[in-house]
């Protein structure tokens, strides 16, 4: 594939057509953008952006891809958020069209959009930046935006769209997993607790009216099947009501990768979710351990959709779980955890989601040797697998990923002592899977209900 | 009297206070209006409207967000910001008829000078800065520089009698007969006014939005 901006390429050459003209069709898309009628989502966050930045710098030294990458001039934050803001003054504002050199207002050409296209996927989303900018000036939510309008062009990545959003409305999961295959596996992992544990867990599918649907990121039953089994027996030692759901139900995937590009895509797959647990009368829809998950039931989709088309609960399988230990009606003995384990903040769950105690006070009562990584809550540096990242390899993807975020991560990691990194979110895991393997550390990740399962005294 | 310095002292005035008041009003009527966003909070985040108050104190008194991740141009930043808020209360003083305002004008006025020139210094030099540096924001800060120079080597911040220009202005009758030494300091100030709400420097008002809609969210 043809170099457009640096050594990756996260868009394939049929999503990008680099080759192509493109600028007309993106200044419409862009125009309509900055309609607050048609794009009022985060029409604020995302004008006051493009209007307010003082050029201070203060999130270049925040800022994990730019730090990382030795501070090269194309990954600092300002430089990806200019690359629109350009554009922006140039063809819709005042003095952008009156003195353009003077405001840093220029032209868009073909090559200028081949290079924004694949900067703004250089970022995560992360917001560490918007945490520590003095006006509070977010550079995520431009690189968001910026990916909604190339969204809008039909310009965006394979893994996020075709086999994301679009899949995941097709089967009912992202990993395409039809509904026998997916009671197979269930089945399998029942018989694997036994095998592992000694001890029978019935694990409850596709019940009509139960008190808790406890949803996964669905990529966990193949690749984190031990945080799925986890969940399991955690639930089953509760004695609560409860059920997963199979594709015949509808969607039975946590994930929304239209948090991560689309707003179109995002409210798609929400509204599966909602019609699924509404289908299923169930009381409580539970997330699993996925970050972005999260964020999308239990922020995004109040102000999206009315609470009298949602007639149910959302809550994070960790606040259950924390609250189960602290009621006493789950007994755990931190010894059979003796290992040194640390936690990594995912930042959708922590940032973004306040979820900063529950997972603490989980380790501290499962473990017997809890660390922090330093930084962490809220100034934790982000793992580098978000906004899609954790699932994205080609054009040497995952190099970049390792070289930046997972530099930082690594150097982290091994300060801590740890040897078991303790993740709340599947793309999480993604990434630190490839991270311990790419820097050979000798540390393992394990999922909280994994952990907790461990030290289960039943 | 020449008809630029007839201007500048009787008109320039009321045209500036007026595109101040209107771009701002219209900035801030602009933003009030916008349809409220997805949640898009940062946590933690401050709760009460108390909270929120010592918060917001706290950055415009100390900036502390710069002096926690951007140290090196914390000081020099704090030095132009605390002159500004100075020489804001010249203002005030003045109007008000304390003469303890000459004291605020001036050291204000040496504030802003040094914190501006510094700042512009180190856009110019670090080359971090330089890259994300427009032309616009050396001119800003060139802007301030100039202003504060001018008003220092004019004498007006020293100038306790300058108030009754202001409250002539103030009763619409404006005082004619200005020392020539203050002409050039007043056309900058007024040209400044009505600069503000056409640039970035109208970022106290929009900090209400990107805080207290955005990363703090509506309040509970
Ligand atoms: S910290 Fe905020 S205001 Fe400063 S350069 Fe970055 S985005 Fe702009
Ligand atoms: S959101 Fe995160 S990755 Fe993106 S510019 Fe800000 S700090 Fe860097």
């Amino acid at each position: 594939m043809r170099k457009v901006f640096d050594d990756y390429r996260v868009l394939s050459d049929e999503s990008l057509k680099p080759d192509e003209p493109r600028v007309e069709k993106f200044l419409q898309a862009m125009k309509k953008s900055l309609q607050k009628k048609d794009n009022w989502t985060f029409w604020l966050p995302y004008t006051l952006s493009l209007d307010t930045c003082m050029k201070c710098g203060t999130c270049a030294e925040v800022c994990p891809v730019y730090l990382a990458s030795g501070k090269k001039d194309i990954y600092h934050p300002v430089y990806r958020s200019d690359m629109l803001r350009k554009v922006y003054k140039r063809y819709f504002t005042l003095p952008g069209r009156l003195f353009p050199a003077l405001v840093g207002a220029e032209d868009l050409t073909e090559e200028k959009l081949n290079a924004m296209a694949e900067n703004i996927y250089r970022c995560t989303i992360c917001r560490r930046c918007a945490y520590v900018c003095p006006v509070a000036i977010d550079n995520g939510v431009i690189a968001r935006e910026a990916r909604k309008i190339f969204d809008a062009i039909d310009i965006a990545p394979d893994e996020l769209k075709k086999n994301g959003t679009q899949k995941q409305i097709k089967f009912g999961n992202a990993t395409g997993t039809p509904a026998n295959a997916f009671l197979d596996m269930i089945e399998f992992l029942e018989e694997e607790i036994e095998d592992t544990k000694g001890y029978k867990v019935k694990i409850p599918v596709d019940k009509e009216g139960a008190e808790y649907l406890l949803m996964h990121n669905a990529g966990d039953y193949l690749a984190f099947a031990e945080t799925v089994m986890g969940a399991a027996e955690v639930m089953d030692a509760a004695g609560v009501d409860w059920t997963l759901n199979s594709p015949a139900t509808g969607v039975n995937d946590a994930v929304n990768y239209g948090v991560f590009y689309s707003d179109v895509e995002f409210t798609n797959v929400l509204k599966a979710h909602v019609e699924t647990a509404k289908k299923m009368g169930i009381k409580t829809l539970v997330v699993g351990e996925c970050g972005h998950a999260y964020e999308a039931l239990k922020y995004l989709m109040l102000r999206l959709i009315p609470p009298a088309e949602r007639p149910f609960e959302v809550k994070s399988i960790l606040e259950l779980e924390d609250e189960w230990i602290r009621e006493g009606r789950i007994k755990v003995n931190p010894e059979k955890n003796p290992e040194p384990v640390t936690y990594h903040d995912s930042c959708k769950l922590g940032r973004l989601g306040g979820m900063y105690e529950e997972p603490r006070r989980i380790l501290k009562a499962c473990c017997q040797d809890f660390r922090e990584l330093t930084p962490n809550r809220e100034m934790s540096i982000c793992c580098g697998g978000g906004s899609g990242f954790a699932i994205m390899e080609k054009g040497d993807f995952r190099k970049f990923r390792m070289e930046t975020y997972g530099k930082l991560k690594a150097e982290q990691l091994k300060a801590s002592g740890a040897s078991i990194i303790a993740l709340a979110c599947s793309n999480c895991k993604g990434q630190f899977r490839e991270i311990i393997n790419y820097y050979r550390l000798p540390v393992r990740f394990a999922g909280i209900s994994e952990l907790i399962a461990n030290a289960l005294v039943r | 009297m020449a008809l630029w310095e007839l201007f500048t002292i009787a008109i320039l005035p009321y045209l500036a206070i007026a595109v101040l008041v209107l771009g701002l009003g219209y900035k801030i009527i602009y933003w009030l209006k916008a349809p409220v966003n997805l949640h898009w909070e940062l946590f933690p985040y401050p709760r009460t409207s108390g909270e929120q108050a010592g918060e917001l104190l706290t950055e415009v008194f100390t900036l502390r967000s710069l002096y926690m991740h951007n140290r090196r141009i914390w000081l020099p930043s704090l030095v132009m910001h605390y002159g500004i808020y100075l020489v804001v209360f010249w203002l005030l003083f003045l109007v008000v008829g304390l003469p303890l305002a000459v004291y605020l004008g001036v050291t204000g006025g040496c504030l802003v000078a040094a914190g501006s020139l510094l700042l512009f210094l180190s856009r110019l030099i670090n080359p971090e800065l330089r890259r994300i540096s427009e032309p616009v924001e050396y001119l800003n800060l060139a802007f301030l520089f100039l202003l504060a120079v001018a008003g220092l080597i004019g004498g007006v911040f020293r100038d306790f009698s300058f108030r009754t220009y202001i409250i002539s202005l103030l009763t619409l009758k404006p005082h004619l007969s200005l020392p020539d030494n203050y002409l050039f300091f007043l056309l900058l100030f007024w040209l400044f006014m009505l600069y503000i709400p056409f640039t970035r420097m109208a970022h106290f008002a929009v900090k209400y939005f990107t805080y207290h809609k955005v990363k703090w969210g509506e309040m509970e």
